[in-house]
């Protein structure tokens, strides 16, 4: 109990604090909401979004859940997305994955942790389908690093096949996809995979991937 | 062992069936024939008599209209012949040529620029007369058949048989007609007119209506005939005198009758007139002539659909030849095709044959016909007036709505206080304003972004045309400063030059009011010189 009165206070806090200074802060945001950037995060705890990027209110549309996933089966993301494209009009989609995430550990190790399996067996797709390039990765440290990578490429993908951005894409060249990822470590933003706006930039970005591993 | 006889039955079936249409239904059309000859007869010489015309060239020109454009048209209903709508012209036209052989010359040409105009396709314009119009062009000679022929139904004669313009040829209007006629009414008239108007409403009730070949117009005809008979043997004073009746030319002599007939003066080719003459005559009764081919195919009972260049064509033969032999220029014409349908005539072999017994009753029994009282076809082409202007139709127009009602009042209005063809052309523009109205209300585009989008996405239809102009400036000048819109042209086959344009000139509006424009399949083109 006691925890949940800190957010309490703190949120009083914070409002007089704010108000203070700008009488008319929330009353400004709470006007219609037209965010340039959609940010497709993980659900995990240590990733402060808003402070990391310093999107102010307004800003960043936001949909988070285990290991960062945009499945092509996911009604909840692909309405997020469509709302994000097709209503909000934003400008950049964003998937932005973290090392040291529990979830794309957990895809990669044999234990069993119980509903969240199924959900992440598209990592675990990822992890199997990228051997052999994970193979030659000596440290396990490194490897893990790689899976989170791969799998933020993976959902940028995923993003990239799903109706709302095809036929956003067949009209314009919006929204724009990025793959990044966080590093707990030093707080650094590390970009994967940028302006994605096309069908060819897709090709391209897995192009280049195929020419790097020899595959 | 009966099989082989109904063999035989069958083919001869076959071949019957085979028989050209047109002869096969001379059981309606024969009577039908009587009944537009009959009604077309005094029309001719009236018609003839307005023009300032020898009498007898209405005559040829009915004549010309039933035999050769009935022959060629492929309107199975309209009839052809003599047109109140051109007297006008043909009087101006007759005086400024200075002979009726001159005009005749320009009726020639004039059939053969309607030749032309019939391989131009011209006739396609046809199709795009709006209903409303055409319906209160109907309704409209309707009431002028009643307004015009109350007055000889009481025997008042003083104007000709098918007048059509509210000042007539006698320098009375429509209704001071209708007034005098009340002063100087003919008794003799008034009995003949109520008998054949009681006979026509009440012939269809009775078992006499199966007679094919007894139409109720025939009986009415051979009725006010006998009673005026009856009346000068009584030597009554309701007796109609020669004033009344149908006045057709009686010659004594083959030759007196061949000088009926009169010749194109050719020479008048040579002066710029005769061709200005040529012209109007071709266009003004090309339009007539597509007036009533709408018209009457409006009236078909079996609802089919005229070749409008067939009949320019056919209308182009028949005045050249009407113009060689002596005759008025000809067009379609409503009132008489509209007698026809009454009539029951179900193909073009009722309006051929009607010229046929206008020719050979010229020709045999010009005198009996004079017995005819104009009373008794004022019966007819009143009770045909009726039919026409039937108050249901003014009521059905009136349920579709101001923009079919008001086109179809305001043409019937305007034909009633002028005359047919000012009529039309101001009911078509009339028409054509509610056209361009209905139009511009019409939306070119869907918004297709759910309602308070960010974006608004804006759909073009596959047709774009000038005249969605307005619903397009309508939504664009109406977006907020710093909104996004979205003009997606890629699903539209065809997007009007001028659309075109007032996007492009939108363009610039939207850099200065910050609205995010963004086009989709559309291709504007480079900028032009600033006016």
């Amino acid at each position: 109990m006691e925890n949940l009165k800190r957010l309490f206070d703190n949120n009083r806090k914070i409002v007089e604090e704010v108000t203070a200074s700008d009488p008319e802060y929330f009353k400004r945001r709470a006007g219609k909401q037209e965010p340039h950037f959609m940010f497709i995060g993980c659900a995990d705890s240590r990733v402060p979004l808003e402070s990391l990027t310093g999107a102010a209110p307004g800003e960043m549309f936001v949909h988070r859940n285990i290991a960062n996933q945009a499945l092509n089966a996911d009604l909840n993301v692909l309405s997020v997305l469509q709302f994000a494209v097709d209503v909000l009009d934003v400008k950049h989609v964003i998937v932005c994955g973290h090392y040291q995430c529990g979830g794309v550990k957990a895809a990669m190790g044999d234990q069993s942790y119980g509903l969240v399996d199924y959900w992440l067996a598209g990592v675990r797709d990822t992890v199997r389908r990228h051997d052999l390039e994970l193979r030659v990765i000596a440290s396990p440290e490194e490897r893990f690093q790689r899976v989170v990578e791969l799998n933020v490429l993976r959902q940028v993908y995923n993003l990239s096949r799903t109706p709302v951005v095809q036929s956003a894409w067949k009209r314009g060249r919006r929204p724009l996809l990025h793959g990044m990822v966080y590093d707990l470590q030093d707080g650094l933003l590390k970009p994967l995979a940028l302006h994605v706006d096309g069908p060819e930039k897709v090709q391209e970005l897995f192009e280049a991937r195929r020419e790097s591993i020899g595959d | 062992m009966t099989e082989a006889p109904r063999v035989v039955d069958r083919s001869v079936i076959a071949a019957v069936r085979k028989l050209p249409e047109a002869w096969s239904s001379w059981r309606t059309d024969l009577p039908a024939s009587i009944v537009v000859f009959l009604v077309a007869l005094p029309l001719c010489l009236g018609i003839a008599l307005a023009s300032g015309a020898p009498l007898f060239s209405g005559v040829i020109s009915g004549v010309v209209g039933g035999l050769v454009v009935g022959a060629l048209s492929g309107s199975q209903l309209m009839v052809s012949g003599p047109a109140a709508g051109l007297t006008a012209i043909v009087v101006s036209a007759i005086g400024a040529l200075g002979s009726y052989e001159a005009f005749l010359a320009a009726v020639v040409v004039g059939g053969a620029i309607q030749l032309v105009l019939g391989g131009l396709r011209a006739g396609v314009l046809g199709y795009y007369f709006p209903s409303s119009v055409i319906k209160g062009m109907l309704a409209a000679i309707g009431l002028i058949l009643i307004l015009k022929q109350v007055p000889h139904a009481v025997g008042y004669d003083t104007d000709f048989e098918g007048d059509q313009s509210f000042i007539q040829a006698n320098h009375e209007n429509t209704f001071s007609a209708l007034m005098h006629s009340l002063q100087s009414i003919q008794p003799g008239a008034i009995v003949i007119s109520m008998v054949g108007l009681a006979l026509l409403v009440t012939w269809d009730l009775t078992p006499l209506k199966r007679i094919r070949l007894l139409p109720a117009p025939l009986v009415v005809v051979l009725v006010g005939l006998l009673l005026n008979l009856v009346f000068k043997s009584t030597a009554s004073s309701w007796t109609l005198e020669s004033s009344h009746l149908v006045a057709l030319p009686t010659p004594a002599s083959l030759g007196e009758f061949a000088a009926f007939f009169s010749f194109p003066d050719w020479s008048a080719l040579q002066r710029a007139d005769t061709w200005r003459v040529a012209v109007t005559l071709g266009i003004v009764a090309s339009l007539e002539t597509l007036l009533s081919l709408e018209a009457t195919d409006r009236l078909d009972p079996f609802k089919r659909e005229a070749p409008p260049n067939r009949e320019l064509f056919a209308q182009g033969v028949g005045n050249i030849t009407a113009g060689l032999i002596g005759g008025l220029p000809v067009t379609g014409v409503i009132v008489r095709s509209a007698a026809n349908v009454g009539a029951g005539a179900r193909t073009k072999l009722s309006a051929i044959l009607h010229g046929f017994l206008l020719a050979g009753a010229a020709l045999s029994i010009p005198s009996l016909l004079n017995y005819i009282p104009l009373a008794s076809l004022a019966a007819i082409l009143l009770y045909t007036g009726y039919k026409l202007a039937n108050p249901k139709l003014l009521v059905s127009m009136w349920r579709q709505g101001v923009t079919q009602a008001l086109p179809f009042v305001i043409t019937i209005v305007a034909i009633l206080f002028t005359d047919l063809l000012v009529g039309i052309a101001i009911g078509l523009s009339v028409g054509l304003l509610f056209l361009l109205i209905e139009h511009s209300r019409q939306r070119c585009y869907e918004i297709v972004s759910p309602p308070g989008a960010v974006l608004k996405r804006v759909r073009l239809h596959e047709q774009v045309s000038f005249l969605s102009k307005a619903s397009l400036a309508h939504l664009l000048n109406n977006l907020e400063p710093g909104s996004r819109v979205e003009i997606d042209g890629s699903r539209s086959a065809h997007i009007h030059q001028d659309i075109l344009e007032f996007i492009g000139d939108f363009r610039q509006t939207a850099l200065l009011k910050n609205i995010e424009l963004r086009l989709v399949g559309i291709d504007l083109p480079p900028p032009g010189p600033t006016h």
